[in-house]
């Protein structure tokens, strides 16, 4: 492909707009409590895996996180057990706070490098004239 | 009275002041002119091409058709990179050609 630093660049933007996704996904349904008979949410996420000569990264599959979730004992819950338990995810808010960060910085670093390059190839067309 | 034809040039022979030297210059071959057309063609195809992708995605965006919207703006980068090339390649086959019809004995 022409200027592929633009096309690299932007296989690895998708891939950090998916682990967005995934990071979204995993904090809007933290708080979701659950029966202690079903599982419980599993957080997402995705598993990124370099293309074949060069071509990028793309997302090669999403692993779900632990289903047995944790314990809490909340008696006054309408989905309490006998034993007073609720299931929550097993999702750590502070894990998935950096993970958005990393996938946030990820994504604006590589838009910058579409704008360099861009900026870089504007300068190779610059040579020669005038 | 007969006029005997004129024999035509057959290349400039090199100098004996120069025999010892290789120049590195190889006899360059006459072409039929329709590399540059072909290439010119072939970009400007390759152009349009990214062009109306490049349309494609803006119309999708605005519709909300769109899972990325990078791909919008990247298919919009690239066409303009490519349309810059186009003119920069075409302006330089201009010049030359300019520079050679400016020519004279």
């Amino acid at each position: 492909m022409t200027f592929d630093a633009i096309g690299i660049a932007g296989s690895a933007l998708t891939v950090h707009r998916k682990w967005l996704d995934a990071v979204s996904d995993n904090l809007a349904n933290m708080n979701n409590a659950s029966a202690t008979s079903g599982p419980a949410f599993q957080a997402r996420y995705v598993e990124a895996a370099e293309g074949s000569e060069g071509s990028g990264v793309y997302v090669k599959s999403t692993q779900l996180g632990n289903a047995a979730g944790r314990i809490v004992y909340q008696p006054d819950h309408p989905l309490a057990d006998a034993n007073g338990n609720v299931k929550y995810p097993d999702i750590d808010m502070a894990e998935q706070m950096g993970a958005l960060i990393i996938a946030q910085r990820g994504y604006q670093a590589n838009a910058q490098v579409v704008d360099r390059a861009r900026e870089t190839y504007m300068a190779a067309l610059e040579i020669g004239r005038s | 009275m007969t006029v005997a034809p004129i024999a035509p040039v057959q290349g400039v022979l090199p100098t004996s002041y120069l025999a010892g030297v290789d120049t590195g210059a190889a006899p360059v071959a006459g072409t039929d002119g329709s590399a540059f057309a072909t290439s010119l063609t072939g970009a400007v195809d390759n152009l349009q091409q990214l062009q109306s992708t490049s349309n494609q995605l803006a119309v999708s965006a605005v519709t909300g058709n769109l899972d990325d919207i990078h791909t919008a703006t990247l298919a919009a980068t690239r066409a303009q990179v490519t349309l810059e090339l186009m003119a920069t390649v075409r302006n330089k086959g201009v010049d030359a050609f300019n520079e050679i019809m400016r020519m004279q004995a």
